[in-house]
């Protein structure tokens, strides 16, 4: 954190990297607000990020009636914030082809734009900078060049392993997003607690005894996904059950999160049912009656 | 409590008490000026009152730190106790202060006898071997949160290091503060627990001392005292107990010497007065001032540098960068300059790109540096010091507090040399090379380790060593040196008294081996004799095997050392000797239980190979006995079984015979678990001939069909082990032997199958009369 805060004082760009679903894009966007004000100057990045995206456009209409004037110019949020002197974020910077991150590593060593046909070069205002965030997962996709990486400075943003502190992080995200849209009903802490222990150890792969070893599954087990399935799990019971959340529910949900990628991940949580949850007491006596049920099928 | 006496409080209340932690540069700094300031005519410092007479070496413009004062017991027990000092450790300081300004310097600490006798009730065995400088700090007690953690905590540091670098290291404190708040600190951790009684004992016995300087006519203000902080502050509290110093009425004999020391050891010892986590960076600031910004950029430069020339694009920026986040964290984290946790933030975030693997791979260890230090050459080296010393400059040997491999060819004379002096130090038990194998390759494989010794030594044109001086080897030896004034000695004494301890020939033509390998003729002339003696009487099979297998190596080989003073009359009597009496020993060493003649197999495979091999002994004798063993039904049958293969391979007994051996041992008539048994000796021979064999396979066919369904179950387990050591192609022969014997050539396919995959699916598809086979086969295979 420390680090990321004395890299945007300077005129290194940050880079925040990690697995997905460990907050990045809500680190670059709080950290954006806090020093900007505004978390609203964003560039997605795509497969289909064009230059426009990144320096500016043109309202054509305009153009043809009245030539390059400063009013047809579309700008970018890039070069909004260079005239604005805030921060920029740039998500998912790994996505972009190549020929677009070319194009990031001038802006961000000269710090400006030129518009030739306006014949004018735009150039950043003190506070101007670009948070960027990638994927560790994705880094076949279109892996950055030296001389990008050089622009940056990373950081990379942690898996949380702290159970109760994940525990923390899941109840509150999950009752947030529950006042937000207004439905599901709120879950029991030893469920929550079941499944974020059994996140934490398919993640690692060992049970948090350090005593058994577990296959871990393919697909991404991240925080936020423990929270979506929480809170999914919430909508059922409301919806399609008894009005309160039990295991039922709960494995329900927790097979359409783990079985993402391939029908391996179900069978890693079979067996992680079998050799973890079946000796376990309490609410995992439920969850794994309940999980037995529909692993079956 | 005893009260303190007058003189004492006066002493203690008058004297320049300095606080200090072992290791520190800012420490040292700040003592330098405080000395400089007051001028003192006599400095007493925290160390061993009679190891003052390294005090010649230790300021001897040679010696270069780290170095360590070593002392050693004399009275045949093992222990000793090192006081590693850096060119950064105040005691350091000190000491050269007073040196250059020509005032008086003394220790005052316990001496070697005392603390090497001292039994410390709370201390595992061991631990004072270790380290005569761990004081001062109750690290040793568990209690949980400690003082260190809940300071840690309050201050929001991430470790106790970390803290004592941002609050004591790296501002520059002036001397008076400074040594106020460090006894301040001290006092708050003094009373963290209980100090142990052996600390307070110190504390009584320093006192005293200070208080005897004083009383000899010396102004108490014309004298600094050095001593740990936990110390400084209980003498400034006066919180001192004369009674205690009884605790240390035990002392041992002991001598000191000077060795050289390095950054990695001191690196491994943590806690307050042990060591710190970084000499090198830490040599670093004491080389700049204390300068910690200095400290930071050169590693940072260094870091580049190494990245580099790992292949990494690292720019000029990015060290740049890496200085500005290093110095701009620190100012984040309210610190006065940067440390070592924003050197590894720093370059993680820029120089490494994220990657923390890359910092602490290969980076890290440039800040802790495996430099080693020097000790003065006039004195402190003993003759086998010397001796290593002179060696491995001569021989070119590593010679830093790092790994590294290295191989000897043994065709070359001088390196044949090398060999013989590395032995030697395996065999004295000095820790500097390992023996890796004989070569680089093989020696990483797990589980494939060569003995360094042995008879294997004798034919081997190669080896590899890994070599890495630590201190251990110096305190080695300086241990050593009661065995002996030269390595050759030291070992020739320690063969001479496993050569006494020996009581087979096995253990005797150890020494054997090993004399020869360190070229100590005079062993090697005992050991043939003492070979000699016992192989009339020993009648252990297994080690008059070995005995024979090192005799025969001998005899036939030489070895790559230069001629040994042995006649070669004498070795080939003796090992046919020793071979005729191995062979009369069989009988009776193979009758027994399974663990009892587990050994012997391997003695038999010995004494078959010599057979073959070794023209000097009477090879049909073996063979007359392994064909008695093969007949006998009173020996164990592995025994039998090996015998029978062994002979089977050396085409002593033809296949017609051997078929009809193993049917014989394989009648339904016998009991199945020998039968089993006899199998098992039978395939560890080899068993790819043997399946190859149709008669054999016929044999086992018949075997197995006809042992009954019930006694089967019981038979099963011996079976599958008799079995086990089959591998795949074994198998396939196996089988294809099998199938031809019964005509299903064409099931041949689906056999594959089941061999692939024990499918019970696939099974059922096949024919009843193939499922029969098959389901013998599978529960075996």
């Amino acid at each position: 954190m420390q680090v990321a805060i004395a890299t945007l004082a300077s005129d290194r760009a940050l880079m925040l990297a990690g697995e997905p679903g460990t907050a990045k894009s809500w680190l670059s966007e709080h950290l954006s607000a806090a020093i900007s004000g505004t978390s609203t100057l964003i560039v997605q990045g795509t497969a289909g990020t064009s230059e426009e995206h990144l320096k500016y456009g043109w309202n054509y209409a305009l153009l043809l009636a009245e030539g390059p004037t400063p009013k047809a110019l579309v700008p970018s949020p890039i070069l909004r914030g260079m005239r604005e002197g805030r921060c920029v974020r740039f998500e998912e910077v790994t996505r972009t082809s190549s020929e677009i991150q070319d194009s990031l590593i001038s802006i961000l060593s000269e710090k400006q734009v030129s518009i030739p046909e306006l014949n004018e070069v735009v150039s950043a205002e003190r506070g101007f900078n670009i948070i960027a965030t990638a994927n560790t997962r994705d880094r076949g996709v279109n892996e950055m060049s030296s001389a990008l990486k050089r622009r940056f400075n990373f950081v990379t943003v942690p898996v949380v392993d702290d159970l109760e502190q994940e525990i923390r992080i899941v109840t509150r995200r999950e009752a947030e997003l529950r006042g937000d849209y207004q439905v599901g009903v709120e879950p029991p802490a030893e469920l929550s607690r079941v499944l974020v222990t059994l996140f934490q150890e398919l993640r690692a792969g060992v049970t948090k005894d350090g005593k058994t070893k577990v296959k871990a599954p393919g697909s991404v087990l991240s925080t936020a996904e423990a929270i979506s399935v929480l809170f999914n799990s919430g909508i059922l019971a409301q919806s399609f059950g008894t009005g309160a959340v039990t295991a039922e529910e709960l494995s329900r949900s927790l097979m359409g999160a783990v079985a993402k990628e391939s029908g391996d991940d179900l069978k890693a949580l079979r067996e992680y049912c079998e050799t973890v949850a079946k000796s376990r007491s309490g609410a995992w006596k439920d969850f794994y009656a309940a999980s037995k049920k529909h692993l079956k099928g | 409590m005893a009260a303190l006496s007058e003189a004492t409080r006066r002493a203690l209340t008058g004297v320049h008490l300095f606080p200090v932690r072992h290791h520190s540069p800012r420490t040292s700094a700040v003592l330098r000026s405080f000395l400089d300031a007051t001028k003192p005519k006599v400095v007493l410092v925290e160390g061993p009152q009679d190891a003052e007479v390294c005090l010649d070496v230790l300021l001897d413009a040679e010696t270069v730190p780290p170095v360590a004062i070593l002392g050693y017991r004399t009275d045949g027990q093992s222990g000793s106790s090192l006081y590693p000092f850096a060119s950064y450790s105040p005691e350091y300081v000190a000491l050269k202060w007073a040196r250059q300004h020509h005032a008086r310097a003394h220790f005052i600490d316990l001496t070697l006898g005392q603390s090497l006798g001292y039994q410390r009730p709370e201390h595992a065995a061991g631990d004072d071997a270790a380290d005569g400088d761990a004081d001062d700090e109750p690290d040793e007690a568990p209690l949980p949160p400690s003082m260190d953690e809940r300071i840690v905590a309050a201050t929001g540091f991430r470790s106790f290091e970390e803290f004592w670098e941002a609050s004591f290291e790296a501002p520059a404190h002036e001397p008076e503060g400074f040594r106020r708040a460090l006894l301040a600190w001290a006092d708050l951790i003094r009373h963290e627990g209980t100090r142990v009684t052996y600390h307070r004992a110190r504390d009584a016995l320093m006192a005293r001392l200070v208080t005897e300087v004083v009383e000899r006519g010396v102004d108490p203000s014309h004298v600094v005292v050095v001593v740990g902080a936990a110390h400084a502050a209980a003498f400034a509290q006066l919180d001192v107990d004369p009674a205690l110093e009884a605790h240390l009425e035990r002392t041992v004999p002991t001598a000191v010497t000077m060795i050289p020391y390095s950054f990695t050891r001191l690196a491994e010892q943590t806690g307050y007065g042990a060591g710190n986590r970084a000499p090198r960076y830490y040599q670093r600031a004491h080389d700049a001032n204390v300068d910690f910004r200095r400290a930071t950029l050169e590693v940072l430069c260094e870091f580049t540098d190494h990245l580099r020339l790992r292949g990494f694009t690292v720019s000029l920026a990015d060290t740049i960068e890496a200085y500005r986040l290093a110095t701009m964290l620190s100012d984040l984290r309210g610190k006065s300059g940067p440390g070592l946790d924003e050197v590894r933030d720093a370059s993680i975030a820029t120089l490494c790109r994220g990657e923390a693997q890359h910092v602490d791979g290969f980076l890290w260890s440039t800040v802790i540096g495996h430099a080693i230090g020097k000790v003065a050459s006039r004195i402190g080296r003993n003759s086998l010091q010397q001796e290593f010393w002179r060696e491995v400059d001569h021989r070119r040997l590593p010679k830093t507090d790092e790994a590294a491999q290295f191989t000897l060819k043994l065709n070359d004379p001088v390196q044949v040399d090398t060999s013989v002096f590395l032995h030697r130090l395996r065999v004295a038990d000095v820790p500097y090379a390992a023996f890796v194998g004989s070569s680089a390759g093989r020696g990483a494989k797990k589980g494939d380790v060569e003995d360094a010794g042995g008879h294997a030594a004798l034919s081997r044109v190669r080896e590899v060593w890994e070599g890495q001086w630590t201190p251990s080897t110096d305190v080695a030896l300086v241990e050593r040196i009661v065995d002996g004034d030269s390595l050759q000695q030291v070992c020739e004494r320690r063969l001479s008294r496993a050569l006494d301890a020996a009581t087979s020939t096995g253990a005797t033509a150890h020494v054997l081996m090993e004399a020869v390998v360190t070229l100590a003729p005079e062993v090697m002339a005992r050991a043939l004799a003492a070979t000699d003696r016992l192989a009339s009487t020993d009648d252990d099979l297994p080690s008059l095997a070995s005995a024979c297998r090192a005799l025969s190596g001998l005899a036939s080989y030489g070895s790559s050392r230069k001629a040994t003073a042995l006649g070669d009359e004498v070795l080939a009597s003796l090992c046919a000797k020793t071979f005729e009496r191995a062979v009369l020993r069989l009988r009776s060493a193979c009758t027994g239980t399974d663990e009892a003649v587990g050994p012997a197999r391997e003695a038999l495979k010995t004494l078959h190979d010599l057979a073959l091999s070794q023209r000097l002994v009477d090879g049909e004798s073996w063979f007359t006995e392994a064909h008695a063993l093969v007949g006998s039904y009173v020996v164990h049958p592995t025994c039998a079984g090996l015998a029978c293969g062994l002979l089977y391979l050396a085409q002593r007994l033809s296949e017609a015979d051997v078929a009809q051996v193993v049917q014989q041992r394989l009648s339904a008539l016998s009991d199945p678990e020998a039968a089993a048994g006899f199998l098992a000796g039978f395939f560890e021979v080899n068993a790819l001939v043997l399946v190859k064999s149709r008669p054999v396979v016929q044999a086992l066919d018949a075997f197995l069909l006809s042992i009954e369904p019930e006694r089967f179950k019981d038979t099963l387990p011996t079976l599958r082990r008799a079995f086990s050591p089959l591998g795949p192609t074994e198998r396939r022969y196996l089988l294809e032997n099998l199938l031809g014997l019964r005509k299903l050539q064409e099931h041949a396919r689906e056999a594959q199958a089941v061999i692939a995959e024990k499918d019970k699916d696939t099974l059922k598809a096949l024919g009843t009369d193939m499922a029969k086979v098959m389901d013998d086969l599978d529960d075996l295979l």
